[in-house]
């Protein structure tokens, strides 16, 4: 797994519904090899940790926090 | 981003056992988020829930939590919200669960309005059993049981629990997040029984046969059902999202009279004894007298009173001070009838 750029991923909690993916307004989120990867380019919306149902999915702040 | 909510979520037992996708989810990390900031917490709080997979909610909470039969969560926290008036009660439950075998305590219990708040995560259909037609399956719609489109119209809990104030329903979904947070903080803090109708999605077991893919496409379609409407309202009709309210209006009571006993003078009244009284018996067209705490009434008059006895029981010319003590009137009845004379 590749180190995260701002998106903190949850394997053991996340169950693939891929609403994180769909809800992602700039689509930095993919689906590859059963993985959640991160793309460069998140504006921080905090889009997808809010939507997300099973607490999978954190966003770090600017300085690379929880 | 403040994640001090998950102290309320017992984490040790996730990920949870709901669908890739599942409402329920976002119900559970949200009525934690609010809890968190009004400060509510295990020592309290309880939370009730019934059967169905929304009754899975109060387990993974870090409260107090009671899983009901089926059915009747309302019951049970209306019973501990008599018992420790202290506590906040709030029912995570589902619709299958509320509206169809719990609907007629969710219509007394509304009635009682105890103050208790009750989640509603209406998917529209039986999800832990397969996907059947429930009573909030809107008509036309393919389930499990209904292949050609469900037969009848659903059950409008919106209208049902609002016909009659106080009332506090909220409808909502869990894609409007923001909205949905709101509905949420105001039925917790609501004073009474307060009822939030959050429309969920079940993709597994609705959503694919509708024909969606994803949690959210259907999510989207959520979009496009319905609209949100801002301000105080009465009623919601059925594609608006938003919070019908009211509460009973104070009205004063009216002065109770005081009850004026007729002074009746004592003095030139013809005096009986108690065998003069018992000639007065109806019989043979004679009038019929009875006394009454020292004074002869002629019910003569009396449509009960014919043929001697007064509802078969009652003998004319007798004294029935003590026999109206127990009768299922007052005196007022007797101060109809003329007064003919007083008791020696």
């Amino acid at each position: 797994m590749k180190p995260r750029l701002n998106v903190l991923w949850n394997e053991i909690y996340c169950k693939r519904c891929l609403l994180c993916v769909e809800v992602c307004p700039v689509q930095v989120l993919t689906l590859e090899r059963n993985e959640i990867e991160e793309k460069e380019g998140c504006i921080r919306c905090y889009q997808c940790e809010r939507y997300c149902p099973d607490i999978a999915i954190e966003v770090m702040d600017e300085k690379g926090e929880k | 981003m403040d994640r001090s909510y998950k102290e309320l979520l017992k984490l040790r037992r996730f990920p949870h056992t709901w669908c890739p996708g599942c409402g329920i989810g976002a119900v559970l990390k949200n009525v934690a988020m609010v809890m968190k900031e009004l400060g509510w917490n295990y020592k309290n709080t309880v939370a009730v829930s019934g059967i169905g997979c929304s009754g899975r909610m109060s387990g993974y909470m870090n409260l107090d939590a009671l899983h009901t039969p089926h059915g009747r969560p309302l019951t049970a926290a209306e019973a501990i919200k008599t018992v420790r008036s202290d506590l906040n009660v709030m029912v995570l439950s589902g619709d299958g669960d509320l509206a169809s075998i719990g609907g007629n305590h969710l219509l007394h219990t509304s009635r009682r309005n105890p103050d208790i708040t009750v989640f509603c995560n209406d998917n529209e259909i039986y999800g832990l059993t397969g996907g059947q037609a429930g009573p909030t399956t809107p008509q036309g719609t393919k389930t499990l049981t209904s292949p050609r489109g469900e037969h009848h119209s659903p059950l409008r809990l919106g209208r049902i629990l609002t016909q009659q104030a106080p009332y506090f329903y909220a409808r909502t979904t869990v894609y409007h997040l923001n909205h949905f947070k709101t509905c949420i903080r105001e039925a917790l803090l609501w004073k009474g029984f307060s009822f939030v109708d959050i429309i969920s999605d079940c993709i597994e077991l609705n959503g694919r046969r509708l024909g969606f893919k994803t949690a959210h496409q259907m999510f989207k379609w959520f979009d496009e059902r319905f609209h949100i409407v801002e301000g105080e309202r009465d009623q919601l009709q059925e594609d608006e999202l938003g919070i019908a309210k009211a509460v009973v209006k104070e009205v004063p009571r009216p002065a109770e009279k005081e009850e004026v006993k007729p002074e009746i003078p004592m003095e030139g009244l013809k005096p009986f004894t108690l065998e003069e009284l018992e000639r007065f018996d109806g019989q043979e067209g004679r009038p019929i007298y009875m006394a009454y705490q020292g004074k002869v009434y002629d019910l003569s008059a009396s449509p009960l009173f014919q043929g001697e006895k007064r509802m078969r029981c009652h003998l004319g010319g007798k004294d029935l001070t003590k026999d109206l003590d127990i009768a299922p009137h007052g005196e007022d009845l007797i101060f109809k009838f003329p007064l003919v004379g007083k008791m020696e």
